[in-house]
């Protein structure tokens, strides 16, 4: 797809969305290539938003293999998949949401890619990778001036952390007109005007986002606001528990685990300076498996936000979104 | 292979995953949200699923019901979904109903087999009903619905929260026949007008889309003035078979209405003294109005569908379009106005936009006449699947019965002014004691012409569109007359006859009935004469005190619970010209959460 005209086909099937965001920004979704780190439950919810959404190419990353339990939080693979590399069998189903897309899988395993093949994506967006890697793609995808976004699910729990970089984005705002009064002394009525807005966002280095015990960096400007959502923490604490299990937590060590996270917890809290009754410890309970609604709800809004980023349109979530395993109230963190 | 348990999600309550397999769950529509609700259903572990909708498949819901794809266009969206289901989960059972959830076969028996209904809904008819449904059946009912970024949830249980009725939807947005037919102002009332055109050439013949000029506007008369003659219609009678009589030529039709109609309304003075004066349009004179470049050469999507088109061109696709739907009218007796077919469509551009020029209102692309024409409502698939994500989390809560840890969520657009992009209510909204659905005994003020108004626009107008009845039967009370009866050919002589003449005055007591909605509405009959040309020819006041409170009570915020929201239950029905959001609630909003006090949140588990 050279040209860079929307057809009749594509303005027919993506007319809804077009109608909320715009011909331009869909012209931009068209010119958009995608990779995507990691196809599990959340993974396949961002693929299917992002395909249906009509982008350009989508590359599938992920050296997985079919599991019995991935099968069940995976609408896009199915009892035939067990025990097959998971980028693969994704495919079939994939394609079907938007034959025009263009969609590869690639089954290597993300920490062997050089800078060179990250450098021809538009955005980046991981899953279920470990910070070191997530913070080395981010220094990849800086000196290449690719976007990058990356989330996870792990039970009832879910985030997303974004680097846009120095994101320009235009915003349609709604002007409320004054009542006016026509000369014959009737109210007229008030024609409200759509204005267009142009922002800028500098998005921090993830580096300065993510930062763990033990790794001797300063969080003074993290510290500097207090009342941080405590769900941040969390985040943090399982990133940790990533780093140093290799693996999310798992039902079948569950005691283990949770014995695990509390100590994480401990360190994290002590690097933050904040007190430990903040996070109960029974949020811990929450945090196993990936619940296949939560990753309905985070996969919208991971999709929403490389949406935005591509298309430059509209105000993205600066920087972090963290889903409360709880009250499944969604909000914005941002960390500077 | 039998199911297995690990289906079912682990980071829930223990209790609620031990429900999940046993549940019997109604999902009300498979559209946007439907289709991703179906998906978390499978694939959360629930086992017997059922699925209602009427629709089939268009190629403008392939954006977002991913259940579907192309080669399905055309097809039962309810069949379809059940289908692409079962390709990955062949364990669920789920059966699909291709019909109308209005129809006299899903009756309260039917719902009280489940343990939970889920609408995923796009229309206001259908959830008012489902909503009646699921209180006389007593079953929990989760409602959702999204209109472009934003979306909502909210947790609808007899006796523990308020209905889907309880708090007045605003109004849908209609236009004064005279505006439509003689003084025109904004884009919307040319389009309006054009869809009127388009039915008098070839739909259904309906005396409210009259497109000729209106005498009877009150504006037109001079002072002490009183016409009363039969039809304030120009040529009323023989607009259609006139129409035939000339084998709708073109250039007849389009001199009819845009010069000789034109030059008439300019004979009526009065409505000009204050308003620019349209200019009558000839035939002849429209094909010289062409654009600056050559339009013929582009026909990119920009050019054709985003640009507006200069007069020349409206004139020539009208005169294209009128011979093209001629032909498909063949021997029909009318063709169905639908924003999705081509001819209608252009037709309706083209006489919107020349009548736009006529009355110096400004033009508007084929594009955004078809959002209004058609009411589109945006709909994408990262809303939905938010929306859906929510529904099925609290699906859970509700096996349970944990009502109080499901209040309404909200989802918003991300602004630079809020942090918050799902925003949960702090407690349960509680039911209006003046409801007239959900409340012990539902009573409703009916302001009406009763030496106007017949029987039958009674019974459609107010029982039907407004107060949301299928098929009611109306006792007049204290003298026992039945007036209105759900069996067909039993009250039918009583059509015609106005209200009044059946006894039924200001100060009756109407007794309605709708037995498959097992709703009993108590309506008193206000006598009311609507004196403003823009004011709508019915009133629906749930609570006469209302009215008085509204004023008192005007700053007073309704976030507490002892006292009814009593300042928003005064309503005002027009008639409805549009049709509810593709897959939006039009629900008013409630207060939200504010963002600045929202930091410390406690775990409760």
């Amino acid at each position: 797809m050279t040209d860079k005209q929307l057809s009749a086909q594509e303005a027919e099937l993506y007319d809804r969305q077009i109608r909320l965001w715009g011909i331009e920004s869909q012209e931009r979704l068209r010119a958009s290539n995608v990779l995507l780190i990691g196809v599990r439950g959340l993974g396949s919810e961002i693929a299917k938003n992002i395909l249906l959404s009509g982008i350009n190419s989508l590359i599938i990353l992920d050296d997985g293999i079919v599991t019995e339990e991935e099968q069940h939080v995976n609408f896009l693979i199915n009892r035939e998949s067990i025990g097959k590399k998971i980028a693969e069998e994704v495919l079939i189903k994939a394609q079907a949401l938007n034959p025009l897309v263009k969609l590869t899988a690639d089954t290597s395993d993300p920490s062997t890619k050089d800078a060179k093949f990250f450098e021809k994506f538009t955005i980046v967006v991981a899953t279920r990778i470990k910070v070191d890697l997530l913070l080395k793609i981010n220094r990849i995808c800086r000196s290449s001036n690719v976007k990058l976004i990356f989330g996870d699910v792990l039970g009832s729990f879910g985030y997303s952390v974004s680097d846009f970089l120095v994101h320009d984005y235009c915003e349609d705002q709604l002007k409320l007109a004054g009542k006016k009064r026509a000369y014959d002394g009737s109210a007229a009525k008030p024609e409200n005007e759509t204005v267009r807005v142009k922002s800028q966002i500098v998005f921090p280095e993830l580096n300065k986002v993510l930062i763990l015990p033990n790794t001797k960096q300063s969080v003074e400007h993290i510290k500097k606001v207090k009342r941080r959502n405590e769900y941040f923490f969390l985040m943090l604490i399982l990133l940790d528990f990533r780093n140093r299990q290799n693996r999310n937590p798992e039902v079948s060590h569950k005691e283990k685990d949770i014995a695990v996270l509390q100590n994480i917890k401990a360190e994290v809290l002590d690097l933050y300076g904040v007190d430990h009754n903040k996070l109960d410890d029974s949020i811990f309970e929450l945090v196993f498996g990936e619940v296949v609604p939560v990753c309905a709800v985070l996969g919208g809004v991971i999709a929403q936000e490389i949406i935005k980023g591509v298309s430059k349109k509209e105000v993205p979530l600066n920087n972090v979104f963290l889903f409360d395993p709880v009250r499944y109230c969604g909000k914005e963190e941002t960390i500077a | 292979m039998a199911p297995t348990s690990s289906s079912v999600p682990y980071s829930i309550d223990p209790r609620a995953r031990e429900m999940i397999q046993g549940a019997k769950v109604l999902v009300v529509g498979a559209g946007g949200i439907g289709c991703e609700v179906l998906k978390n259903l499978a694939l959360s572990g629930f086992q017997d699923i059922e699925i209602i909708d009427l629709d089939t498949i268009d190629v403008s819901n392939l954006n977002r019901q991913f259940l579907f794809r192309k080669e399905h266009v055309g097809k039962p969206k309810a069949v379809v979904a059940r289908q692409s289901i079962l390709a990955n989960n062949p364990d669920v059972k789920i059966k699909a109903y291709h019909d109308s959830v209005l129809s006299s076969d899903y009756g309260v028996n039917f719902f009280k087999r489940f343990n939970l209904v889920l609408n995923a809904l796009d229309n206001r008819t259908a959830r008012n009903h489902v909503n009646r449904m699921c209180l006389a059946a007593d079953i929990p009912l989760i409602e959702s619905g999204t209109s472009g970024y934003s979306g909502q949830v909210e947790l609808i249980k007899k006796g523990v929260t308020q209905c889907y009725e309880c708090q007045p939807k605003p109004p849908q947005k209609t236009f004064p026949g005279c505006t439509i037919r003689n003084t025109p102002s904004e884009p919307v009332h040319c389009i309006v007008w054009a869809k009127h055109l388009f039915n008098q050439l070839f739909g259904e013949d309906d005396p409210d889309q009259d497109v000729s000029p209106d005498t009877e506007d009150p504006e037109a008369k001079s002072e002490g003035e009183n016409s009363l003659t039969e039809s304030g219609n120009v040529k009323r009678v023989s607009t259609r078979q006139w129409i035939q009589e000339i084998g709708y030529d073109a250039e007849k039709l389009f001199n009819k209405f845009f010069m000789d109609d034109i030059n008439y309304l300019l004979s009526m003075e009065n409505l000009w003294k204050k308003r620019t004066p349209p200019k009558p349009l000839s035939w002849d004179n429209a094909l010289q109005l062409v654009a600056e470049k050559n339009e013929e050469n582009e026909n990119t999507v920009r050019t054709r569908d985003m640009e507006v088109w200069s007069i020349a061109k409206c004139a020539q696709v009208f005169a294209n379009n009128v011979s093209i739907l001629r032909k498909e009218l063949g021997s029909k007796p009318f063709l169905v106005w639908d924003k999705d077919d081509q001819p209608a469509m252009d037709l309706v551009t083209a006489c919107a936009n020349i009548r736009a020029y006529i009355f110096s209102i400004p033009q508007t692309s084929k594009f955004q006449v078809k959002s209004i024409a058609g009411n589109i409502i945006p709909a994408i698939a990262t809303a939905n699947a938010m929306i859906a994500g929510l529904v099925v989390l609290y699906a859970f809560r509700l096996l349970i019965q944990e009502y109080e840890k499901c209040p309404s969520i909200y989802l918003r657009q991300k602004s630079i002014h809020s942090k918050f992009i799902l925003a949960p209510d702090r407690q349960l909204s509680k039911a209006n004691p003046a409801c007239y659905v959900c409340s012990e005994k539902p009573f409703v003020n009916v302001f009406v012409d009763v030496d106007k108004t017949t029987v039958k626009e009674f019974e459609n107008e107010v029982l039907k569109k407004h107060l949301n009845m299928v098929a009611p039967d109306v006792i007049l009370d204290g003298k026992g007359v039945m007036v209105i009866s759900s069996e067909e050919g039993e009250m039918e002589v009583n059509n015609d006859k106005t209200l009044a003449e059946l006894g039924i005055l200001d100060g009756s007591i109407l007794k309605c009935d709708d037995f498959l909605q097992n709703y009993e509405l108590t309506v008193a009959v206000n006598q009311h004469v609507a004196v403003d040309k823009d004011e709508p020819p019915f009133k629906i006041i749930a609570n006469l005190e209302d009215l008085k409170a509204k004023e008192i009570e005007n700053g007073k915020e309704n976030g507490d619970n002892k006292e009814p929201e009593s300042d928003e239950n005064d309503l005002m029905f027009v008639e409805e010209g549009f049709e509810d959001p593709q897959e939006g609630s039009s629900r008013k909003r409630r207060k939200l959460d504010s963002d600045s006090d929202d930091d410390i949140v406690e775990v409760q588990m």
